[in-house]
C-alpha cells in the first residue's frame, strides 16, 4: 500500500526535512540544557523550553501537558520514548523521587517492574524508530503501536504493529487475526506483527546487553484476495493464505 | 442499538412471519420425506427437495450448493447446523460412510472428534437458535457468530458473538484485542455480545450430547463507554 499524504505538497514537505534530521536537532538541543524528566509509575514527565517542546512534537515524541506556566513547558512521554531519549540517544536524563538514576539499568529495571512487557515493546519500538519511522500508541486501533513514515500531520499511519513474543496472547486463534487483518484494512493500513525472539523470562532481562541479543522478525499480514492475485497479475501465485510476507521496505 | 431493518416494510413483513413459524413448517416437511445428511470432516451435505431448500433458506440453515440435478437439492450445513437438526428439532437423519448413526452419541462423537471446541460452540448456536436468533458464521468480522432478529434479506445483523469458556477461551485475553474488536465490530453497527459457557467437569457425561444440560451460558455485551454520552442528566432514567 503506498503511502497516503494528507495534503498535497506533503510529501515535498516530508522528503525536504526529514526525521532523522529533525531528531539530531532535538538530540543535540536537549544534551545541552540537560533535560530531566521525572518516572511515575505509568509513564515521564519531562519539562522543556518552548523551542524544544516544539522539537519534541516535530519528531512525535510525547504529548504535551497543558499547564499555566509560560517558560516551561511539560511533556509527557511512555516508557519506550523515555527510555529511546535517555537510552539510545542519549540526551535526557531520568530522575525517581527526586534523585537523579545515573545508571541506565536503574531505570530498566523500575520500568520493567512497573510493566513486564517493558524489555519486548521497548525492543520493537527501538526497532522501527532507529529505522526513522514515526510511532504512536495504537490503542485506537486495537494494537501496540502505529507507524507512520513521517509526521502525522502530513501522512496518514501506513502500519499497525502487534507486538509478539513466544508467549503472546495475541494471533493465536484464527478469529482474531480475521478481527485484526479487517480492522486495519478497514482504516487502510497493512498488520505488521514484530515476533521479538529473546529470552524474556531469564535473568538476562535485568541486563541492557540482552536487548542487544534480541532479534526482531517482521512479518505483513493480509488478506489473500484471488480476485487481485490472478497468476498473469503475479508470478508468484504460490502464495499462503493469509498472505504472509518479509516486509522488504522497512 | 436498534434493529436495522433493510427496507421499509421489512420490519411488517418479519412480525407477520416470525421465524418460529417457518422452523415449525420446516421440522415436519423433513421428518415427512426422512431427510437423510452425509457427515464429511468439516461439514454435512444434506439431500432435499426443492420446496425444502426453500424453506431452509427461509430459517437460514446452510447453504445451497449449486449443483445440475433438478429435482434434488444439495445443502452445506456447518457441524452445529445439522446437530441442531438433528438433535434438537429431530427432523432429519445422518450417516456416515453410508451407515446411518442412528444414536446421537455416535454423532457427537464424530463431530467432536473433528471439531474441537464443537460442544461449546454448539451449546452457544443453540443457546441463541432456541430463542428464534438466527445465526450465522462471524467469519468475515472475526467472531465466532453473527445473529438476525430475522432473515438476512429483511434486517442487517444485530450482535457480533464471541464463543469463550473456561479454560479453552483464547479471544478477549489482553485490551488490544478487547479494543479491535469492540472498535470492528462498531465500525459495522453490531453490538459485541460476549458468550460465556461454563461447564461442569463430569467426566461421566463428557463425551455425551447430555452433558449440555449441564452447561449454563452467561451474556455480556460489550461496547465503549462514551463520556459525553452518559452525562449524569441523560442517563437519570
Amino acid at each position: 500500500m503506498a503511502p497516503r499524504w494528507k495534503w498535497k505538497g506533503a510529501e515535498a514537505k516530508a522528503l525536504a526535512e526529514p526525521i532523522s534530521k529533525s531528531v539530531s536537532e532535538l538530540q543535540l538541543s536537549l544534551a545541552e540544557t540537560e533535560s530531566s524528566g521525572t518516572l511515575s509509575s505509568c509513564n515521564v514527565l519531562l519539562a522543556v523550553e518552548p523551542e524544544q517542546a516544539e522539537l519534541l512534537d516535530r519528531c512525535c515524541f510525547g504529548r504535551l501537558v497543558l499547564s499555566a506556566e509560560k517558560i516551561k513547558k511539560w511533556i509527557q512521554l511512555s516508557f519506550e520514548e523515555a527510555f529511546f531519549l535517555h537510552y539510545n540517544l542519549k540526551c535526557i536524563k531520568i530522575s525517581l523521587q527526586g534523585r537523579c538514576l545515573e545508571n541506565e539499568v536503574d531505570t530498566w529495571l523500575y520500568m520493567k517492574s512497573k510493566r513486564p512487557n517493558f524489555p519486548m515493546f521497548f525492543k520493537a519500538y527501538s526497532h522501527l524508530r532507529s529505522k526513522n519511522w514515526v510511532l504512536r500508541s495504537g490503542l485506537q486501533y486495537g494494537v501496540d503501536f502505529v507507524a507512520y513514515r513521517h509526521h502525522p500531520s502530513l501522512v496518514h499511519s501506513e502500519y499497525s504493529v502487534l507486538v509478539q513474543s513466544g508467549d503472546s496472547d495475541r494471533l493465536r486463534v484464527w478469529s482474531d487475526i480475521h478481527c485484526a487483518v479487517r480492522l486495519s484494512g478497514s482504516v487502510a493500513k497493512t498488520l505488521l506483527t514484530l515476533y521479538v525472539n529473546g529470552n524474556f523470562k531469564g535473568e538476562d532481562v535485568n541486563l541492557l546487553v540482552c536487548l542487544e541479543n534480541f532479534t526482531v522478525e517482521e512479518q505483513t499480514i493480509s488478506r489473500w484476495s484471488p480476485e487481485l492475485s490472478r497468476e498473469d497479475q503475479s508470478t508468484n501465485s504460490k502464495q499462503h493464505v493469509p498472505n504472509v510476507s518479509n516486509l522488504n521496505t522497512l | 442499538m436498534a434493529p436495522r431493518w433493510k427496507w421499509k416494510g421489512a420490519e411488517a413483513k418479519a412480525l407477520a412471519e416470525p421465524v418460529s413459524k417457518t422452523v415449525s413448517e420446516l421440522r415436519s416437511s423433513l421428518t415427512q420425506t426422512e431427510a437423510l445428511g452425509f457427515l464429511s470432516s468439516c461439514n454435512v451435505l444434506l439431500s432435499v427437495e426443492s420446496e425444502e431448500a426453500e424453506l431452509l433458506d427461509r430459517c437460514c440453515f446452510g447453504r445451497l450448493v449449486v449443483g445440475a440435478e433438478k429435482d434434488k437439492r444439495w445443502i452445506q450445513l456447518s457441524f452445529e447446523e445439522a446437530f441442531f437438526l438433528f438433535y434438537k428439532l429431530k427432523c432429519i437423519k445422518i450417516c456416515l460412510h453410508g451407515r446411518s448413526l442412528e444414536n446421537e452419541v455416535d454423532l457427537w462423537r464424530s463431530m467432536s472428534s473433528f471439531k474441537q471446541d464443537f460442544a461449546i460452540l454448539y451449546k452457544a448456536y443453540s443457546h441463541l437458535r432456541s430463542k428464534n436468533w438466527i445465526v450465522r458464521s462471524g467469519l468475515q468480522y472475526g467472531v465466532d457468530f453473527v445473529v438476525y432478529r430475522h432473515h438476512p434479506s429483511l434486517v442487517h445483523s444485530e450482535y457480533a458473538v464471541l464463543v469463550q469458556s473456561i479454560g479453552g477461551n483464547d479471544r478477549l485475553k489482553v485490551w488490544s484485542d478487547i479494543h479491535c474488536s469492540v472498535r470492528l465490530t462498531g465500525s459495522v453497527a453490531k453490538s459485541l455480545l460476549v458468550l460465556y459457557v461454563n461447564r461442569k467437569v463430569n467426566t461421566e457425561k463428557m463425551n455425551l450430547p447430555l452433558c449440555l444440560e449441564d452447561y449454563t451460558v452467561e451474556e455480556q455485551t460489550i461496547r465503549r463507554w462514551s463520556p459525553e454520552l452518559s452525562r449524569e442528566d441523560e442517563t437519570r432514567t
